[in-house]
């Protein structure tokens, strides 16, 4: 005979604002099989739990409810308690009355009515429960970084240095992300390039990280400690590590091509090295550009029209033989820092951008700020090459707008603005600079001092205000605003504009999809929890750092990253992993053999099993679960007409029961 | 304890005076439970109507779990998993697509309105989205009303309007009892040559019964038995459904008309039966009587020798399309039949389906006589859970009904078999015609066509067509 305790938290207010939780309690008392229930304002408190300690134990019961937040929050605290009360932790069940009850409904009048049906399914569900011991698996303690911007590079070095092999994947040719191409980072100015390098030679010389640029992430499977990832590895056609990086190719290389590094502001060969601190520092045979635009023929049968560069290198690093090369890694943890890219679209387009040549974003101005740059660190404009005296800034193109971009801010172009403003300012010294903003976000250690130093020191006139479009008139520019300060039209000369375009994150769903993570509506990876668990993932074992995950400035993206790399080393740090017990179960004297149940398998967890009588003669062959492989996604339970398959945790018994109590209310009330 | 002042009896009396629709929601752990979550966290309101039933994944949700809800009384059942390419199980809500497009067809077939089985995919960011897809089933249920009471007919009155048109049965051909004299000594000759060579221990076949003219199956052993092979247009059972049992005790040959070479193939499929321990002995068929008249399979049917057999029986009739000529195939006159339910409203249809029902026995001959009924225990008989009443009342009718139609969806080979032994004369035949269309319009097949293919319920395609998912 079950005896059920049943635990009903007020959440403070939360909870108790829209569902009587005292009537729940009452409620609890009159479902059959319960033995025990109470409401506490704070359940998941010690003295809370000690609650429900202290009941299991003076009350003999044989398993638990707790109505309290959603079991995504506090599944694992109850768990533990239940433990702690010499339980199961599987006859532990959350009825989820804050997120699905309270949170989301005014009248306390269908809330605890609505309330009383969640805890009345949970008690079914528990007391239909069977103990389950966890499935410990082993830990595979490597980890593997998608991204090798400074996110990927922080969390690599943090993984590494604690002692754990990491595996770096990077899709360009190089180290570095988008980092690489700024100019000085705000608000201290320092030299972007100069901080960011010495971590990218670190990681290249680092014992621990096996470092694949111009390679992508094809395919992942397995499960949180043990991942199986395939890797594919562009062929460069220049063998790293033999490659001195001379540049004796691409002087004599006769292709040129816009350097993306660059923002295609410069032009590069067709081998090239994207700039000259690439880590690895190798150079790049760009396939699609070459004059031997064949070299990836499957054919086997090429001509070569141009040797020149494999004629020149001194070392003959150069390899037209090269092939794309799969590399199959094992890893415990994924850490997923893809970065972001800029969204240059219909916001873009009506400020002239991709029609007048000198109207750039964010990025390509950075480039045009950069010492490094095209230009070496001299602001000239793209069209002409003139010096540009009257320069407009142009912010939220693209962020904050539902309609025509996206709806959320992008957070880093407030004081990328401010800081760009500055450094024209310091390098043209009789420039005139106009920023246009909707409002200033400077919400950042120093960041406020910053943008006020900017607009009062450097004298930069800040507009509140948007543009309405960006026209062209006898080699100037005319911006068309709103200053929604003063109420008036606002029409400004410029010789440059400089565009803050919104950030979109760079990878598209395919990664999310090859991860089985989920992504929001504007593709950014969701974490598991907007408070508690930032870093994380709903999938166990993969984590998120940097602007992959939403928008974000450098010391945000940073902090992440340590904090991926402090989860994944979380994980490391167990010699066994404890899996969940959810998996699937046939019972052999029921089951007909028609083995839908292995055709709809993704893990082909479901075996053939031979039954033989004594004579040795075969009887028949059923089906069997290897519990090693089954992941409990319970597809195979759904497709077993005779319902001889059953899901530990899930059982059809439990269903049952749980839609037996969810009959209407009056029904339920009559008991 | 005074049941006043419990919070229930409360909203009883809230209930007794406005109905709320109670809505059942299955929904995928990884994606729309933490889409609801995410809801909560940003404060959507939407209606409290919805009860939450969390499951790993939609891969998970046995239909017939919906079937049981509006069994317990729910107006309406949500269904609400992962988008298409973002399942957590990588496949998991692809199985659960095909299953559910064809489990809501079954169910709007009998009468039950669309509105109140509603299906959606929340991911776990998409709280607004789960707040407005919970309004909307809300608000498609409040307008569909309260529930019938399940298993009950509605108004007995309107039953008169169900008349089907009886098939013509003059239209397609006639079976031509000139050509069965040769195919039976032909049957008869094979029979002995397999028995006395050993190549089979026994023979599955038709014969007289003792009452005139009546057909029965018969199980030869002997050699000397092949005189009791009867080949006559009575010969309509599907032999296949004894073949699984036949094949414990050796090699077996059967003989097989065009329908029942197709259950044979659905056998073969389902590794009931290996092909080497069988001899199929196809008889070239120009239809069956049913009651005397032509029996609706027979209609559409040209009633050649499945290439699949080993032997055949007088059949040296080539096909008409392998000597190219066009034969126009006639409709199946089922589907005139399905095109009348469907047409009725949805309260006809659930009156006409729950009378029918409501004379079922639950002799489960339909089970019997089925060749793709092979489960060593069939679901109707599982306790813990019990999946369907054994009670012969409307809801364990119903339930036993819409189970067997489910199971054989994307199955059956139309033999109508069942519809035939029915003492209480329903119409299965119309059920599974019923899901055979949809199979065959959604994803491109036909049971009894191909050994090898994967079924269509345990196969899938990236781009299934999903207008009934929000």
């Amino acid at each position: 005979m079950a005896r059920i305790g049943v635990f009903v938290c007020h959440c403070g207010e939360n909870i108790a604002r829209t569902v009587r939780v005292g009537d729940v309690a009452q409620f609890a008392r009159r479902i059959p099989h319960v033995a025990f229930s109470t409401d506490y304002a704070y359940l998941c408190s010690s003295p809370g739990q000690k609650i429900l300690v202290d009941a299991v134990k003076e009350h003999g019961l044989t398993g638990v409810v707790v109505a309290a937040c959603s079991p995504q929050l506090h599944e694992p605290t109850f768990r533990r308690a239940t433990i702690q009360a010499g339980l199961n932790p599987y006859l532990c069940e959350i009825a989820n009355i804050r997120e699905h009850c309270s949170w989301v409904h005014h009248d306390p009048a269908m809330a605890t009515p609505k309330a009383c049906h969640l805890v009345v399914s949970a008690v079914e569900r528990v007391r239909h429960a069977r103990p389950l011991e966890p499935i410990k698996v082993p830990v595979t303690k490597r980890a593997l970084v998608i991204g090798g911007g400074v996110a990927g590079i922080r969390t690599a070095l943090d993984i590494a240095n604690a002692g754990h092999p990491v595996v770096l994947v990077e899709k360009q040719p190089s180290l570095g992300g988008n980092m690489a191409r700024l100019s000085e980072t705000f608000p201290t100015l320092d030299c972007s390039q100069c901080i960011l390098t010495p971590l990218m030679v670190e990681v290249a010389r680092h014992p621990n990280i096996e470092l694949l640029t111009y390679s992508e992430v094809e395919e992942v499977s397995g499960y949180v400690g043990n991942f199986k990832v395939r890797i594919r590895k562009k062929p460069r056609f220049v063998r790293e590590g033999v490659c001195t990086a001379c540049n004796a190719c691409a002087k004599v290389c006769p292709v040129d091509v816009p350097n993306e590094f660059d923002m295609n502001l410069s032009w590069r060969k067709a081998i090239y090295i994207p700039f000259p601190q690439a880590v690895p520092s190798t150079y790049t045979l760009d396939a699609a550009r070459c004059v031997n635009s064949t070299l990836e023929s499957k054919s086997g049968y090429r001509v070569l029209a141009c040797e020149r560069c494999a004629s020149d290198c001194n070392v003959k690093a150069i390899d037209f033989d090269m092939k794309p090369e799969i590399v199959e890694r094992e890893v415990g943890a994924i850490v997923v820092a893809t970065g972001y890219r800029l969204l240059l679209g219909e916001q873009a387009e009506e400020c002239g951008y991709g029609k007048f040549p000198d109207v750039v974003d964010g990025l390509e101005f950075e480039r045009m700020l950069s010492a490094s740059g095209p230009t070496g660190g001299e602001v000239r404009r793209p069209s002409d090459g003139k010096v540009p005296k009257d320069v407009v800034f142009i912010q939220c193109v693209g962020s904050r707008d539902p309609r025509h971009g996206v709806p959320y801010c992008s957070r880093v172009c407030c004081m990328f603005t401010a800081k760009h403003a500055l450094l024209f300012k310091h390098k043209v010294h009789d420039a005139r600079a106009y920023v246009f903003y909707m409002d200033i976000r400077a919400g950042g250690k120093g960041y406020e001092e910053f943008v006020q130093r900017v607009m009062e020191e450097e004298r930069v006139l800040y507009i509140r205000g948007r543009v309405s479009r960006v026209l062209s008139r006898n080699g100037k520019l005319i911006v068309f605003g709103a200053d929604t300060l003063s109420g008036q039209q606002v029409e400004l000369k410029a010789d440059l504009v400089v565009l803050a375009a919104a950030s979109i994150p760079s990878s598209n769903g395919d990664l999310a999809s090859k991860l089985r993570i989920p992504a929001d509506a504007h593709g950014f990876f969701q974490e598991a929890h907007p408070k508690l668990r930032p870093v994380e993932t709903l999938t166990a074992g993969i984590y998120l750092a940097g602007a992959a995950h939403a928008p974000k400035d450098i010391p945000d993206t940073v902090a992440q990253a340590s904090a991926a790399a402090a989860k994944g080393m979380e994980l490391f740090s167990k010699p066994m992993l404890c899996r969940e017990p959810i998996t699937s179960q046939v019972n052999e004297a029921a089951c007909s053999g028609c083995f839908e149940c292995q055709r709809v398998c993704a893990y082909g967890a479901i075996e053939r099993k031979e039954i033989r009588d004594r004579k040795g003669e075969l009887v028949r062959v059923v089906a069997r679960v290897n519990q090693a492989m089954c992941e409990g996604c319970g597809v195979c339970t759904a497709a077993c007409r005779s319902g001889s398959i059953e899901l530990c945790g899930f059982t059809d018994d439990q269903v049952f029961a749980q839609l037996g109590a969810l009959g209407p209310l009056p029904a339920a009330a009559a008991r | 304890m005074d049941s006043a002042a419990t919070p229930l009896a409360q909203a009883v009396d809230a209930s007794a005076s406005a109905w709320q629709p109670h809505i059942i929601a299955f929904v995928c752990h990884w994606c729309t439970y933490a889409g609801a979550d995410m809801a909560g966290t940003t404060r959507r309101i939407y209606p409290p109507n919805v009860r939450i039933l969390r499951f790993p994944c939609t891969g998970r949700m046995s239909p017939l779990f919906i079937l049981r809800a509006f069994e317990q009384g729910a107006d309406g059942v949500l269904v609400s998993g992962c988008h298409p390419g973002d399942c957590h199980y990588v496949q998991g809500n692809y199985f659960a697509r095909r299953r559910f497009a064809v489990f809501r067809a079954l169910l709007e077939f009998l009468g039950v309105d669309p509105r109140r089985l509603q299906f959606s995919w929340v991911s776990a960011s998409e709280g607004v989205k789960w707040a407005r897809v919970v309004e909307e089933v809300t608000q498609g249920v409040r307008d569909a009303g309260p529930i019938s009471p399940w298993g009950r007919v509605q108004d007995h009155g309107r039953l008169a309007l169900v008349r089907f048109a009886s098939p013509a049965d003059q239209a397609g051909r006639r079976p031509g009892e000139d050509e069965r004299a040769p195919v039976l000594a032909e049957l008869r000759r094979a029979a002995s040559e397999l028995l006395s060579s050993g190549r089979i221990s026994r023979l599955i076949g038709y014969g007289e019964s003792s009452l005139p003219g009546k057909i029965v199956p018969v199980f030869l052993d002997n050699v000397a038995d092949a005189s009791v092979l009867a080949w006559t247009d009575g010969c309509s059972a599907n032999l296949a459904a004894y073949l699984p049992a036949a094949m414990r005790s050796g090699k077996v040959g059967i003989i097989v008309k065009s329908c029942d070479s197709k259950a044979v193939v659905g056998l073969l499929q389902e590794n009931q039966i290996r092909r080497e321990d069988v001899v199929l002995i196809g008889v070239p068929c120009t239809g069956v009587r049913v009651n005397g008249r032509l029996a609706s399979k027979c209609f559409n049917c040209d009633g050649q020798v499945s290439p699949l057999c080993d032997l055949s029986a007088g059949g040296a009739r080539p096909a008409a399309a392998a000597m190219g000529v066009q034969v126009a195939v006639p409709p199946d006159v089922r589907d005139a039949d399905v095109g009348y339910i469907e047409s009725l409203p949805l309260l006809d249809r659930w009156n006409f389906w729950q009378n029918q029902f409501a004379r079922c026995l639950r002799c489960y001959a339909c089970r019997a006589v089925c060749p793709l009924c092979y489960c060593e225990t069939c679901i109707a008989e599982k306790h813990r859970p019990q999946w369907i009443s054994t009670s012969i009342d409307g809801k364990g009718n119903t339930a036993w009904n819409v189970v067997r139609a489910f199971h054989l969806a994307g199955r059956c080979i139309g033999c109508d078999e069942c519809s035939r032994v029915c003492p209480a004369n329903i119409r299965l035949d119309l059920l599974n015609r019923r899901l055979a269309i949809e199979v065959e319009r959604r994803f491109g097949y036909r049971a009894g066509q191909d050994a090898v293919a994967s079924p269509p319920l345990a196969s899938f395609r990236q781009d299934d067509s999903e207008e009934f998912i929000r």
